[in-house]
C-alpha cells in the first residue's frame, strides 16, 4: 500500500504521541514534578520572605526550583525512548514505521509536542505561586518581561527533554541514563563550575541556565539569553543527530 | 549464609554494578582531587578556611555508587524480562528458592551492606592517595574515627536506597531522588535554611559524622544514631510491606 509522505508523517507522528501518552509513568513524573515544584517554590519563597524583604525578585524566586524541576524532565525524557526497550517493542515499533531515522525524529517530535505546554505549566505554576505570595514585599516587573522568561524556561525545559532522550536511545538502558544525566547535571556540573570556569558556559546546563535567568549585573562572561539557546540547541541537536546515526546502524 | 551467598553472585552478576563500582571507587578521588587542586594554594599560604573538609568532601559527595548499588539490588529483582524470554520475573523465582520472606531481605541487605563496606573502603583508599599526591606534606591528616564515620555514612545511603526500593518496586524515583539529594546543592540544605528540623533528615544528620564544617548541627555520634533510626525505621516498614504484599502485583 502507497501512503503520501504527509499522510504517513501524520501517521507516524499520531503514533508516537499515542505511545508517549498511554505510558503510565510518564504521567506519574509530570504530577510528581509538579508537586516537588510547589513544594521548592514554597521553601523558596518562604527563605525569601525571611530574608530581605522588597530587594528579592519574584522572577528569581519563582524560578529557583528549576534547578530541581529538571531532574522531572531528565527522566521523562528518558523514559520516553528507553521505554522502547523494555520488552520487545522497538522490534514491533521498527517492524510498522520500517524508517529508522524518519521514526526517531518525529519521536522527538511528539515528545517536544507533549513537553512543551507542561514545561509552561510547570514553571508558570512556580512563577504565579511566587507572585501571590510575595505581592506585598517583592518590587513590581512588567508582564512582558514575565513571558519572556517563562518562555525561556519552557525552552530550556524542552531542549533539555529532547537531549536525555537522545542520550536513553544511546545507552538503551534506563538505569545508566539515569544515573549519567542525574550524575552530570547534579554532580559533575556544580564541580566542574567552580573549577573549570573558563569553559563553564559552554555545557548544557550552565548555557541553558542563561536562558531563563535574570540577568544580574555583577556576573562577568555571561551569555545573552540568545547565545544560551544557541548553545543548548547545538548540543541537543549535535546528540540527536549521533542517535539517530547510531540508531540506523545499530541492530534493534 | 547460602542464602547469602547467592545473594552476592547475583549481585556481582548484575550489568549495572560494574557502573557502581566505578563511581563508587573513583568519583570520590577525582573529586577530592579537583578540590584540594582549586584549594592548593590557600592550603599552602595557611589561608584555608576548609581545610578540615579536604578529602572528606570526595566521600561526601562520591556516595553515588553505593545509591546505585542499593537500588538495583532490589530493582533488578523486579525487572520484567521481555515477553519474547517469557515475561518472567526474578523475584518471583528468588522467593521460591528461599521461601522465608524475611531472610531473603536479611541475606539481601547483609550482601548490600558487605559490597559497600568493600567499596567505601576502596574509595578511601583512592581519596586519601589522592589527596597526598596533589597536597604532598600540606595534606591533612586523615583520622580514623572520621573515615569510620565516612564508612558508615556509605553504608546507612546504600541501606536508605535498598529500603526505599523495596517500597517503590522501581528504581527510578529512588534513584533520582538519592542522586539530587545527594549533589552539590542538596534539597535538604535548602529546607534546613526554612527550619531546624531538617537537620535531622538522613543525609544531613549523616554528613555530621565525617564533615565539620560551621553549619554542622550534630555531634558525629548522634548525627549517626539519627541516620541509623532512619534506616531502621525504614527498614522495618519495608520489611512489613514485602511480607504484606503479593510479590507479583
Amino acid at each position: 500500500m502507497s501512503v503520501s509522505s504527509s499522510r504517513k508523517i501524520t501517521l507516524i507522528l499520531g503514533a508516537e504521541l499515542e505511545k508517549l501518552v498511554t505510558l503510565p509513568l510518564v504521567w506519574l513524573t509530570l504530577m510528581g514534578t509538579f508537586i516537588l515544584n510547589i513544594v521548592l517554590a514554597a521553601a523558596f519563597i518562604s527563605a525569601g520572605l525571611q530574608g530581605a524583604a522588597g530587594t528579592q525578585s519574584i522572577l528569581k524566586i519563582g524560578l529557583a526550583s528549576m534547578g530541581y524541576l529538571q531532574a522531572g524532565f531528565i527522566i521523562l525524557g528518558i523514559l520516553a525512548t528507553c521505554s522502547e526497550y523494555t520488552g520487545g517493542q522497538i522490534r514491533t515499533t521498527l517492524t510498522t514505521i520500517p524508517w529508522r531515522g524518519f521514526q526517531l525524529s518525529t519521536k522527538h517530535l511528539a515528545l517536544a509536542i507533549v513537553t512543551i505546554p507542561m514545561a509552561f505549566i510547570i514553571a508558570a505554576s512556580g512563577v504565579l505561586y511566587a507572585f501571590i505570595m510575595m505581592r506585598d514585599t517583592a518590587l513590581v516587573i512588567e508582564i512582558d518581561a514575565i513571558i519572556k522568561i517563562l518562555v525561556g524556561a519552557t525552552g530550556y525545559l524542552t531542549l533539555t527533554t529532547l537531549l536525555s532522550a537522545a542520550i536513553g536511545v544511546l545507552l538503551r538502558r534506563t538505569t545508566p541514563a539515569l544515573v549519567v544525566l542525574l550524575g552530570h547535571y547534579f554532580i559533575v556540573s556544580p564541580l566542574l563550575r567552580d573549577f573549570l570556569p573558563g569553559i563553564k558556559n559552554y555545557f548544557p546546563d550552565t548555557a541553558g541556565y542563561y536562558m531563563y535567568m535574570p540577568p544580574s549585573s555583577d556576573d562577568i562572561n555571561v551569555l545573552t539569553p540568545m547565545q544560551g539557546t544557541g548553545v543548548l540547541m547545538l548540543w541537543t541537536l549535535i546528540f540527536i543527530t549521533v542517535a539517530i546515526v547510531s540508531y540506523r546502524k545499530r541492530d534493534a | 549464609m547460602r542464602a547469602f551467598n547467592a545473594e552476592l553472585s547475583k549481585l556481582f552478576s548484575l550489568p549495572g554494578i560494574w557502573l557502581a563500582f566505578l563511581i563508587g571507587a573513583f568519583a570520590p578521588a577525582v573529586i577530592a582531587a579537583l578540590d584540594s587542586t582549586a584549594q592548593k594554594e590557600k592550603i599552602i599560604a595557611g589561608v584555608s578556611t576548609r581545610l578540615s573538609e579536604v578529602g572528606y568532601i570526595g566521600l561526601g559527595l562520591g556516595v553515588q555508587g553505593v545509591i546505585i548499588l542499593g537500588v538495583l539490588a532490589v530493582s533488578s529483582e523486579y525487572l520484567t524480562e521481555s515477553s519474547e524470554s517469557g515475561g518472567g520475573n526474578q523475584i518471583t523465582t528468588s522467593l521460591t528458592v528461599v521461601s522465608s520472606r524475611f531472610h531473603f531481605l536479611l541475606a539481601k541487605a547483609s550482601a548490600v551492606t558487605v559490597i559497600s563496606i568493600l567499596l567505601s573502603i576502596v574509595a578511601i583508599l583512592t581519596t586519601v592517595s589522592a589527596t597526598n599526591l596533589i597536597l604532598g606534606e600540606y595534606a591533612p591528616a586523615f583520622e580514623a574515627s572520621r573515615l569510620i564515620g565516612a564508612v558508615c555514612y556509605w553504608i546507612f545511603t546504600a541501606l536508605l536506597a535498598f529500603g526505599i526500593t523495596v517500597l517503590t518496586k522501581n528504581g527510578i524515583i529512588p534513584l533520582a531522588v538519592l542522586m539530587i539529594n545527594s549533589s552539590v546543592v542538596t534539597v535538604s540544605y535548602l529546607l534546613a535554611k526554612v527550619t531546624k528540623l531538617a537537620f535531622y533528615l538522613p543525609d544531613k544528620a549523616g554528613v555530621d559524622m565525617f564533615m565539620f564544617t560551621s553549619d554542622s548541627f550534630h555531634t558525629p555520634f548522634t548525627g549517626g544514631l539519627i541516620m541509623f533510626a532512619w534506616v531502621a525505621v525504614l527498614f522495618i516498614v519495608a520489611a512489613i510491606v514485602f511480607h504484606r504484599r503479593d510479590v507479583t502485583s
